[in-house]
């Protein structure tokens, strides 16, 4: 059982679909997970499963793998934490939630935006190249760089669930450098392709980071390490950080907008 | 066990039947304080042993019922103690904190109080302290229940 326990989850699924049944009734969400490289070992150390949990699921699977023997079951180091609880985020984790709640405002305009958005119009191309604006500097270089370049460190990076965000991180990248690619080059399919992938992506990892990395990193944390990363980030904001979080919600709130006008007119 | 049906904070409870530790290490336990003095009332909040510390302000009752209160709690940290209910001029203590938290600069607060009603005070008292500093701070606060146990352990 133990090579399992060091296998990317994504291969395991694909080898054991039922494993991935089996995680999905705990609401550990690695079937739908764009990277799948965390390993099982790694998957159940970091969902806040309770201790009972933990040993059931590692039970099924082990009698997934080997359906014919009995082998002995694992036992998974894990900090305990209360899952029926409420999420409850340290005050910089809760920071960098609420940093999501504007990247997810923006992204739930993406499908309406690609339904519309003419490339040959000056003015859309100026709108998707602002909402790149907002990726690269609001999403990416305020927000991912905390991440990044702050609370990363606190933890080996080489861990298979920090890799994974990082790995989004850079594909989000790409996505956008497409994105305006396409504008310049008029290729509407381009756009569509690019940014509904971004905003796919963006959405999975948000999504992975509340519900899973934050507060797996919340309770391995110190009230030391908290505090001294809660200095970190104030410390980064001050270069600006009212600023920028202004800037940015402010256009949001004009694609919303314009959005709507357009909503509005096409009645 | 109790006749006497008053404030939750005061009312007389007989924990005897609990059960203790009956294998506790024979050696003598180390004491985790850092300074002295420790009353809310006596501490500087310019003394070196504040400048950035990791600050808990605990409910003078937490360490009598605690077990481990120097292990799990003072560990590490610096410490302020005060009676919400009983003690006398607590704007000093919220000017104190106050203190604290923009001059010393402390890291993070921790509050640690008892389950009785009259313990939130203490929380309520650090909250409108950070309330007028012109810092922030991560604050915690942690309620111990009568015999010992944690009920609760969150950031505010």
């Amino acid at each position: 059982m133990d090579k399992y326990l060091t296998r990317p989850i994504k291969a395991l699924i694909t080898q054991f679909p039922e494993v991935g049944a089996i995680l999905d009734e705990y609401e550990v969400g690695c079937v739908f997970c764009g990277v799948g490289s965390c390993l099982l070992k790694d998957i159940i150390e970091v969902h806040n499963l309770s201790e009972e949990e933990a040993r059931v699921v590692m039970a099924r699977i082990s009698k997934v793998i080997y359906p014919d023997r009995d082998v002995e079951v694992p036992r998974i180091a894990r900090k305990t934490g209360n899952r029926t609880e409420a999420l409850k985020y340290s005050p910089p984790m809760k920071l960098l939630v609420d940093e999501h709640v504007l990247i997810k405002r923006f992204i739930a305009l993406i499908p309406e935006l690609l339904k519309i958005i003419d490339v040959e119009s000056s003015e859309d191309r100026q709108l998707l190249l602002e909402g790149v604006d907002f990726i690269r500097s609001y999403a990416d270089k305020f927000h991912h760089a905390k991440e990044e370049d702050i609370l990363f460190k606190y933890f080996d990076e080489t861990q298979q669930i920090i890799r994974a965000m990082l790995d989004d991180h850079d594909k989000g990248r790409a996505h956008a450098g497409s994105v305006v690619e396409a504008v310049e080059e008029r290729d509407r399919d381009k756009v569509v392709e690019h940014l509904a992938a971004y905003g796919k992506l963006l959405s999975e990892h948000i999504k992975k980071e509340d519900e899973i990395l934050y507060p797996w990193m919340d309770r391995d944390l110190t009230t030391t390490q908290v505090g001294d990363l809660f200095s970190r980030f104030a410390e980064a904001d001050r270069a600006g950080g009212q600023e920028v979080t202004e800037k940015y919600g402010r256009f949001v709130a004009k694609v919303e907008e314009v959005m709507g006008n357009r909503k509005e007119k096409a009645r | 066990m109790s006749s006497f049906e008053g404030c939750p904070g005061s009312r007389m409870m007989d924990l005897r039947t609990t059960d203790t530790e009956d294998d506790a290490p024979a050696t003598t336990v180390a004491s985790q304080l850092r300074q002295w003095p420790i009353q809310m009332h006596l501490i500087s909040p310019q003394a070196p042993y504040f400048q950035g510390a990791d600050l808990l302000l605990a409910a003078d009752c937490t360490a009598f019922a605690l077990g481990g209160f120097h292990s799990d709690y003072l560990k590490g940290k610096s410490i302020a103690i005060a009676c919400p209910k009983l003690d006398e001029g607590q704007d000093v203590y919220v000017e104190k904190l106050k203190a604290l938290i923009d001059e010393a600069k402390i890291n993070t607060l921790t509050v640690l109080i008892m389950q009785v009603p009259c313990c939130r005070g203490l929380v309520a008292l650090a909250q409108e302290a950070i309330a007028g500093a012109a810092r922030k701070v991560p604050v915690k606060s942690v309620v111990v229940g009568l015999q010992g146990d944690i009920l609760s352990e969150e950031w505010l």
